[in-house]
């Protein structure tokens, strides 16, 4: 038999392997953006060097190609989740709330849609949004986005809906309310955290998604994740940029997260998993 | 219990919207795809279909471009990724479930790699892949493994087993963080009731605490082998199907196909077969994950 100590020992001696495995990639690149450019790609890789912020400067302030990505990142993905709300609360809601015979369906179609392969879609949206001369807008990347913020958010929704008490409603209704007004008075603003946390999980899976900006979005509408590409194809690869670029990226949906906590859990599964 | 009148309009119109926009928005690619089979058509040469050619983009789907071996590749990438990802997940689960001090540090630190783009996975890793001089390749050869010349991502034995890396490395956590919040939610009563008519640790585990999180890790597992059966970002940025055809997936060969040679036709054929694998494999999981759902 192993002491307490002992096992306490061994569990995070086991761990911190583990942590650094997962947080070092990301603070190996962190420390790309902030090094010298000659010290990228020295044999032995060199773990002290002078920090500067020179990369950051380039990319978001002097000449701050980047500066307008972020912006387009912040409105496609805001637009996508906004344009969703209220397809998915009405959604969500009535799922949540009456017995329908299409229910189990309803609720299969609109989670494998999640699990389809979005690059299937794309090839013919990408040769109709050419010809309606809409390629290069905010606007396709937001309408095609739907089929991923849509179905999601309708999954996560109704497990909050789920989570509100039928008879706060049932008691709005015998007092004489409409459907309407029970729902838009009572369950609504108990359901807000809900609608929150879903509306930040859409966020970041719209900020994170590549496949359709790749093909929809063009030098002026790009989106942020998309800007690490762009000093991928040029001649001479600048990877300070791309580090300064990917960091920037990462900021958001990692704060987003962060704020989230408990959540998490039930975000990633769609609703299914509680936590 | 919710007894409504099931033929109330309200909730029917409170769905039409969501289902008619997801419908036309998927309605459309479909049958634009599945007319564009029969035709054939070069984007560069038309801006239209050119000549109708019956099946014989689908016989090209198998002859001209490499269908067969992107199809292994995803199936080694889902089952292989989706096996290693749940038991390193399970295996941190435990640890975390230990509920020592620090516990709530370690679940922060794990969830990062979750939260980053996967295009932005595939650069991390690019840079650690470098040959030489990256952090993975250099550790790797300092413990006394041999880095092929042309780099982790430049071989074809090991340009597949490094995206595999990447993406174990972003999404293990999940696993990891989702299989922890069902042990904690494993009733203790139980726990202890085994303990004392002398389960080991080994039997508690495979006989008690797996069966009360299967419900969980079906669903997970589910979600994990799709994404990965959909792999396209990491691909793109770490190999591009490469070196020849290596590593090159099923979303990665048809993107190959329609938006870098711009053959619509045949990559509408192959879009087709991919949603009737996809369609197959997906009807197959929600009928094992949702089976006892309450709706």
């Amino acid at each position: 038999m192993r002491t307490p100590i002992q096992q306490k020992l061994l569990v995070y001696l086991a761990l911190l392997p583990v942590l650094l495995f997962f947080i070092g990639p990301i603070l190996w690149f962190l420390a790309l953006a902030l090094r010298p450019p000659e010290t990228a790609f020295t044999v032995p890789p060199q773990f002290i060097f002078t920090p500067t912020l020179k990369a950051f400067e380039y990319t978001f302030l002097e000449p701050g190609n980047n500066r307008n990505q972020l912006l387009n990142s912040v409105i496609v993905s805001s637009g996508a989740t906004l344009l969703s709300l209220p397809f998915s609360v009405s959604a969500a809601y009535a799922l949540s709330r009456f017995q329908l015979r299409a229910k189990r369906f309803l609720m299969l179609w609109y989670i494998s849609l999640l699990m389809a392969p979005p690059i299937v879609f794309l090839i013919p949206y990408f040769v109709v949004m050419a010809r309606l001369g809409w390629v290069g807008t905010h606007a396709s990347m937001i309408i095609v986005l739907q089929t991923i913020t849509i179905p999601f958010s309708i999954w996560l929704l109704k497990s909050f809906f789920d989570e509100v008490p039928d008879e706060l409603e049932e008691a709005a209704l015998v007092d004489g309310a409409n459907r309407l007004q029970a729902l838009l008075r009572i369950t609504l603003p108990l359901a807000l955290p809900g609608i929150i946390v879903t509306s930040m999980f859409a966020f970041v899976f719209s900020w994170n998604n590549t496949v359709f900006p790749l093909v929809l979005s063009n030098q002026r509408t790009a989106t942020l994740p998309l800007g690490t590409l762009s000093y991928f194809a040029t001649t001479g690869v600048t990877w300070n940029y791309i580090a300064a670029t990917a960091i920037v990226t990462m900021i958001p949906p990692m704060i987003i997260f962060l704020l989230l906590g408990r959540y998490i859990v039930r975000g990633l599964t769609f609703g299914a998993v509680k936590g | 219990m919710r007894k409504r009148l099931p033929r109330q309009p309200l909730p029917y119109l409170m769905l039409a919207p969501s289902v008619i926009v997801l419908f036309s928005l998927i309605i459309y690619p479909m049958g634009f795809a599945l007319v564009n089979s029969f035709y054939f058509w070069n984007l560069q040469t038309s801006p239209y279909p050119v000549q109708f050619i019956g099946l014989s983009n689908y016989q090209m789907v198998f002859q001209i471009t490499p269908f067969m071996d992107s199809l292994r590749n995803t199936l080694i990438l889902s089952i292989g990724g989706t096996f290693i990802e749940f038991w390193f997940g399970m295996g941190i689960a435990l640890l975390l479930n230990s509920q020592l001090r620090g516990m709530t540090i370690a679940r922060t630190i794990l969830i990062m790699p979750t939260t980053v783009a996967p295009i932005v996975v595939g650069f991390l890793f690019r840079y650690m892949f470098y040959e030489g001089s990256g952090l993975f390749s250099w550790l790797l050869t300092g413990l006394g493994f041999a880095v092929p010349e042309r780099g982790l991502l430049g071989s074809s034995h090991t340009a597949l087993a490094s995206i595999a890396v990447a993406d174990i490395w972003e999404w293990t956590p999940f696993f990891a963080i989702v299989l922890y919040a069902g042990l904690l939610s494993v009733p203790e009563e139980i726990v202890d009731a085994a303990r004392v008519d002398g389960a080991s640790r080994v039997q508690m585990f495979w006989r008690i605490i797996l069966p009360l999180i299967k419900p969980t890790a079906v669903i997970i597992i589910m979600i994990r082998f799709m994404q990965l059966f959909n792999m396209f970002d990491l691909v793109f940025v770490l190999t591009r199907g490469g070196p020849g055809t290596a590593s090159r997936t099923l979303s990665y060969n048809l993107y190959y196909e329609g938006l870098v040679n711009y053959n619509i036709g045949l990559a509408a054929a192959m879009t087709w077969l991919i949603v009737v694998i996809v369609t197959i494999i997906i009807n197959v999981y929600i009928l094992i994950a949702f089976k006892d759902w309450e709706w």
